[in-house]
């Protein structure tokens, strides 16, 4: 039997739900409205900066209002779980009712990590999308891991943040091949990179112009990186989707950040110098602002879907295939 | 290589515009300062435009193109709503802001237009691709029309649009008239007239939650619903434009598209896909379906009303005859209410109620689907003969969707109250829904005319309402039979409890 019993943290819910009710109601007859579209579960690590998540989750309860369940790794520690449960709530612009949504944080050792699908999975809201954001590296490498993905519909994870990115797509690769939904938050990194691409060749002038083999480059500043990967398989599959062979290289510890296709006399590079993305066009360039996204941003865009993704699963059985071939 | 781009991701990327130029007549008007151009503002600020976007502006004030962006600056500032003017946006915007000064009238404009149009073709590659607005008097659309073709503007090296506002005819002949002249110049399938009602989020989540749902459509039949209530009230009065609405009246400005198209979207059949030729067919269909009322019945089934003056809290509000601009011996309805009938299988036999009016007590918009009473009452008490079950589509404000059922009261004994079950969707969905002018205008620049209504709904809209239109004006009313800030005439509440029916009161 689990430390925490899974009724005890319902029963707070509804106590905190009267007494979240009984407050506003005596300061406005309007009272509170429940908010709930998902469970969105939450596995960090405790030295991850509780009020920099803390602020990440607010933010989204607005657009993704949900039962948040963060579970909080202590690392060494006694076989215990420990519990608490509070309302974030929220006035809309111009309206009285408060929107208030649960949180739930639940501390664990990892010796401890076994008991807690038993608690969470009472606690997800039934017939809802159940997210599971993995923010712990570690986590992916442990034993632990597929029994916790299993309990979300949809599991997002950032391979930026792994030590090694060739093991990282590999692992991802591998879980996807068992069914298991992924999201990777170095993939919707490269949204704005992969939109303006895609701007592209919105003009039919350019489409036509990949009539012939082409050469895809991408460079990176650091090591090999996810991001590189994906963004090379990406183009990759996208060209050979419209019959365009291409021949790839990705380069690393370069000095400069881009993109290319080369078709022969067409040439289309993104850059990015100092905030900004360059997106040149056969010596034309055009400027676009590329703010860094931040985990707030990330999620937004993540929590949007809640099925399958067919670009990225793609994107990342290719990109795991590169990783293989280009394995030292 | 295909035509299509390879590297779209439409779970991720937005819809974007592709490079064309958008001309407004009547870019000095109402209209285009609060609706048009914040809506056209706000696409560029979520990047939805293409660098090769601009706008020509014309109407018959002289103005410069500094001028024009200096006042569409103003408007958009003044009228977006909720988004701020981000000067690096308003800066890429801007510069794509153009004017040409003329008469709708003169073929010199339209002259001067397709040279403005042929530089932009240049200089921002618009791929020839051109979307007229006309946002003028509905006098002047034939000829804007006539105009456009005289000059040729209506061909090029990319797509030609029309976007046609409302009203469409201030009958079936002038309605039919109107389209043929329309049709000199664009084909249907180039012609969009606009309908906003139909861009509202909850109108088009009308669709979702009744093809998107198993449950709810075995019961949307005349075996399940006894009755439906469509209403669109206004608790102002015209508010500077008496002028104008002494023409129309309530009936023509708001029953004859609006509320028709809404009906028809509560009412039509599920279209075999979401594409816009199976949408539109369905709902044409169901406009077609609708029996053209005779003389007696419409005595029967309209009623017509005007407010008169009252005292609204602690303010003085005049009667519509004492409005600027209307006429004192005015007979134009304010007010009016109508119960309709489809003749087809799934509806014959329901009653579809809809009104709408000026100075009610609230502005509100929904939809009331009466369901029949349970068969048996088993229960006793004050709830005994069972309280029918009730689904709201709230459109405005605080769009939402309610189911009405009974529930037992905690405590001993089965004492029943009904109980309502929300869906909030400002509170489900916390982010910003478009206007309705954004999606509409969104769509038509990506050639998708789902939204937008078609010649022969116009036409079977009209066949409805003409005749009540005509049998109105031959009888003349007794005016004013409202007070301002009440749910209208009694014969309103009349006609429905002939049926044993009452309005709801939102």
């Amino acid at each position: 039997m689990p430390a925490t019993p899974p009724e005890k943290i319902l029963k707070e819910l509804a106590d905190l739900w009267v007494a979240t009710s009984k407050q506003e109601g005596a300061e406005a007859a309007q009272g509170v409205l429940r908010a709930c579209s998902m469970t969105l579960i939450v596995i960090a690590e405790d030295r991850d900066d509780p009020s920099a998540m803390g602020e990440t989750i607010a933010a989204l309860m607005p657009e993704h209002p949900a039962r948040t369940i963060v579970v909080r790794l202590t690392g060494d520690g006694d076989r215990s779980i420990g519990q608490r449960v509070f309302a974030q709530c929220w006035t809309p612009f111009g309206q009285r009712r408060q929107i208030c949504c649960e949180q739930i944080e639940i501390t664990c050792s990892d010796a401890s990590l076994a008991d807690v699908p038993s608690v969470v999975l009472p606690l997800e809201v039934p017939d809802l999308p159940v997210i599971l954001w993995c923010r712990s590296p570690r986590l992916l490498d442990m034993a632990e891991f597929r029994p916790l993905a299993r309990m979300g519909w949809r599991v997002l994870v950032d391979s930026g943040a792994m030590p090694d990115a060739r093991t990282a797509l590999r692992h991802l690769a591998d879980e996807g091949s068992r069914g298991t939904l992924l999201g990777d938050l170095a993939w919707t990194r490269l949204t704005r990179w992969r939109q303006i691409l895609a701007q592209i060749f919105e003009d039919p002038r350019n489409t036509s112009s990949l009539a012939g083999p082409a050469r895809i480059t991408v460079s990176d500043a650091g090591v090999v990186t996810t991001r590189a990967l994906y963004m090379a398989a990406w183009m990759a599959g996208a060209l050979d989707s419209a019959g365009v062979g291409a021949t790839v290289e990705v380069r690393t510890r370069a000095a400069q950040t881009f993109a290319e296709i080369a078709c022969g006399a067409f040439r289309a590079r993104l850059e990015r110098e100092d905030g900004h993305l360059s997106a040149t066009v056969n010596g034309l360039s055009q400027c676009t602002l590329l703010p860094k996204p931040d985990d707030y941003l990330l999620l937004r865009e993540e929590l949007g879907i809640s099925g399958r993704d067919p670009v990225f699963e793609k994107t990342l059985a290719s990109a795991a295939r590169f990783a293989y071939a280009t394995d030292e | 290589m295909p035509g299509e781009n390879p590297f779209q991701d439409p779970l991720r990327f937005e819809r974007r515009i592709p490079p064309c130029a958008v001309v407004i007549f009547g870019a000095n008007g109402d209209l285009t300062k609060r609706k048009l151009l914040p809506a056209l503002y706000r696409l560029a600020y979520d990047r939805r435009l293409s660098p090769g976007f601009a706008i020509v502006g014309t109407s018959r004030t002289p103005l410069t193109d500094d001028q024009f962006r200096a006042k569409m600056k103003e408007a958009v500032t003044a009228f977006s709503e909720d988004t701020p003017l981000d000067e690096d946006v308003w800066r890429a915007f801007g510069e794509g802001l153009h004017y040409v000064a003329g008469d709708i009238g003169d073929a010199a404009l339209f002259q001067r237009i397709g040279e403005k149009l042929a530089h932009l073709d240049e200089t921002h590659q618009t791929g020839g691709n051109v979307l007229f607005y006309l946002s003028t008097q509905p006098s002047q659309y034939a000829l804007a029309a006539q105009g456009i073709g005289a000059a040729g503007l209506q061909h090029g090296a990319g797509w030609r649009r029309l976007i046609v506002e409302k009203p469409f005819g201030h009958d079936l002949a002038s309605a039919r008239e109107l389209s043929d002249r329309l049709h000199d110049v664009f084909a249907e399938s180039d012609v969009y007239r606009i309908d906003h009602y139909l861009g509202k989020e909850t109108v088009q989540n009308i669709l979702a939650f009744r093809f998107g749902n198993g449950i709810f459509e075995p019961l949307w039949n005349r075996r399940y619903i006894n009755h439906v209530e469509i209403t669109a009230a206004e608790s102002i009065g015209v508010e500077g434009r008496g002028a104008y609405y002494q023409e129309a009246g309530a009936l023509a400005d708001m029953i004859q598209n609006h509320l028709l198209q809404v009906m028809a979207t509560i009412a039509m059949e599920p279209s075999a896909s979401f594409q816009a030729t199976s949408v539109r067919d369905e709902r044409s269909k169901l406009l077609r379906s609708m029996k053209p009322m005779k003389p007696d019945e419409i005595r029967m089934h309209a009623v017509a009303g005007q407010y008169g003056p009252a005292r609204i809290g602690d303010e003085d509000v005049p009667g519509f005859r004492q409005e600027p601009g209307v006429s004192p011996g005015s007979n134009t309805d304010t007010y009016a209410a109508v119960t309709l009938f489809v003749d087809n299988w799934r509806w014959a036999g329901v009653p579809f109620y809809v009104r709408t009016g000026k100075r009610l007590p609230k502005r509100v918009t929904e939809i009331a689907i009466h369901f029949n009473q349970a068969p048996l009452a088993i229960f006793d008490g004050e709830m005994a003969d069972g309280t029918p079950n009730l689904l709201i589509v709230r459109i405005q404000p605080e769009e939402g969707i309610s189911l009405k059922f009974l529930s037992k009261r905690p405590g001993a004994g089965m004492k029943l109250r009904p109980v309502s079950m929300d869906f909030n969707y400002g509170s489900s969905f916390g982010e910003r829904s478009p206007s309705a002018y954004e999606t509409l205008l969104l769509d038509a620049l990506l050639g998708d005319a789902t939204l937008y209504t078609r010649q022969d709904m116009v036409e079977a809209s009209w066949a409805v309402v003409e005749p009540i239109q005509n049998a109105w004006h031959a009888d003349g009313f007794e005016f004013p039979n409202y007070a301002a800030g009440t749910w209208g005439p009694a014969a309103a509440d009349a006609m429905l409890a002939r049926r044993g029916h009452a309005w709801r009161k939102p």
